[in-house]
């Protein structure tokens, strides 16, 4: 049951002469919770980028069901069934929250009014956002926001959600509700790739770790190997300063 | 004081005909023009802003059209719209053996393509200014470029270029007067063929005047409100379906 969904081989990426990401090896299988920690600037949110390709890749591979997507000629396709949660939410400032759940729904997909409508309502109801809505982005908190954008990837019925930082720019009290939900989907068995500085929660959400490090993964494991007996010094260091704070 | 009251209002009573014509004309270039000049802008926008291709042909295609879009844009930019006017004008009689084009269309092909160079850099930075994050937000659910303009950054750009927009028709209002260089019926036209007429120089223009700045200021007022409406409310209704337990009224307001 341990079928491969995505696999990156020998992923590289630079900006100019800044090599971001070095040798990139790594595969999702289905149903896999992904967590990638690392300190800032060890190319995490890079990586992701590359997998959604919003970023294109210098180098390297990245096979989904089988086909290296850096050859499509279909990106979008790609991208509908490989779903993106920002730091940022990137939620659409002139839609209410109703429309940017059927958005996608209605263009990308092509889904009538009425089902595109019941999907997003599903979802909403399902991140606990479905009071909201009428209203606009700019009308709610951030941890609001942020489960918006959970249900707006989740209505898109991807194969895969990559999750960038998705806590990141959220005070200490809106992480909690938005770590909920994704532990939530997760219980469902989503494949899911998640950035995080939020150690607990990887732990704790997570069957697969990666540690990265200055461009490279220094280490992977299931939740246990990582936290509790890190075999690179690199990783120890990491894990000290965090359980320090 | 009196004399000068009288023959303003004998002058705007004896000639309304004309001065309605005049004003007729020149909304009717201004409007069009505008808004043919918006959706110029609108279309060079968009292409301009299309991500590089790596297909070598397309890439090769849409740096021609880029390099096309600019020449325009610096050429009317760069030139008066009344000199525009006589080389398009007679420019087309010099080419079709001194036949001319019908005066009204050829006014308000002259505004559209002037306005368009105008609408063009500011449709630019209307789009340039939207949120890197917009763009990603819609390419991540897989929309394309043309869905990705069309729905989010194209609403998200007009609402911010609006008062840009309500500038350029304000203009337009007015720039139609050099019109008349190439004999177009509108306002500064009939204004110029009255005094004329009456030899009552002042008083027709302070007319013309005054009719100019209540065309302006409506405009300005119709697309002020425009914008508050495009803004929306700024409270929202609490949606309650029917599976969550009651809490009072079926609606409250929510606001932030």
């Amino acid at each position: 049951m341990s079928e491969t969904v995505i696999s990156i081989k020998g992923l590289k990426k630079s900006f100019g002469e800044n090599t971001v990401l070095k040798d990139i090896n790594f595969s999702v299988n289905r149903g896999d919770v992904t967590c990638i920690i690392g300190s800032s600037g060890s190319g995490k949110s890079t990586m992701l980028r590359c997998i959604n390709l919003l970023e294109e890749p210098t180098g390297g591979e990245i096979v989904y069901n089988g086909k290296n997507i850096l050859e499509t000629k279909n990106i979008p396709a790609y991208r509908a069934k490989v779903e993106m949660v920002f730091q940022s939410f990137n939620l659409f400032e002139n839609m209410t929250v109703l429309k940017n759940c059927m958005i996608g729904q209605r263009k990308v997909l092509k889904a009538d009014k009425e089902t595109a409508k019941k999907e997003a309502m599903f979802y909403l109801e399902k991140v606990g956002m479905a009071p909201y809505i009428n209203a606009k982005p700019r009308q709610l908190s951030g941890g609001q926001k942020q489960r918006v954008a959970i249900a707006r990837a989740l209505a898109m019925k991807p194969d895969v959600i990559l999750f960038d930082e998705p806590t990141s720019a959220l005070d200490p009290q809106m992480v909690g509700e938005v770590l909920e939900v994704i532990k939530n989907i997760a219980k469902e068995g989503l494949t899911m790739i998640i950035v995080t500085h939020e150690m607990a929660f990887a732990r704790d959400v997570s069957n697969h770790v990666v540690f990265m490090n200055d461009g490279v993964i220094c280490e992977e494991g299931t939740p246990e190997q990582i936290f509790t007996n890190p075999q690179k010094p690199e990783t120890r260091a990491f894990l000290m300063r965090f359980m320090n704070n | 004081m009196t004399d000068f009251l009288n023959e303003v209002i004998n002058i705007l009573v004896k000639y309304r005909g004309y001065f309605l014509q005049g004003v007729g004309y020149t909304m009717l270039i201004a409007l069009v023009g505008t808004t043919v000049g918006l959706i110029i802008g609108l279309i060079t926008g968009i292409v301009r802003t299309i991500p590089t291709s790596k297909n070598p042909v397309v890439r090769c295609l849409l740096k021609i059209v880029n390099i096309i879009i600019s020449v325009y844009v610096e050429i009317f930019r760069g030139t008066p719209m009344m000199v525009q006017s006589m080389v398009i004008f007679w420019g087309y009689a010099f080419m079709n053996n001194g036949q001319t084009l019908p005066l009204i269309p050829a006014g308000i092909f002259i505004v559209s393509i002037n306005t368009g160079a105008y609408m063009a850099e500011i449709v630019r930075g209307g789009i340039i200014s939207i949120d890197r994050g917009q763009f990603e937000g819609a390419y991540s659910i897989g929309m394309n470029h043309w869905q990705t303009m069309v729905n989010v950054i194209v609403p998200q750009a007009m609402r911010n270029i609006l008062p840009a927009i309500s500038n350029e028709f304000v203009i337009n209002i007015k720039d139609t007067s050099v019109l008349n260089v190439i004999g177009v019926t509108e306002l500064y036209f009939f204004t110029a063929k009255i005094s004329k007429m009456t030899w009552s120089i002042f008083e027709t223009y302070v007319v013309a005047c005054v009719i100019y700045f209540i065309l302006t200021f409506t405009v300005t007022r119709i697309l002020k409100f425009a914008e508050s409406k495009i803004d929306g409310p700024s409270s929202y209704t609490m949606y309650q379906s029917s599976d969550m337990p009651g809490e009072g009224p079926a609606a409250k307001e929510g606001n932030q």
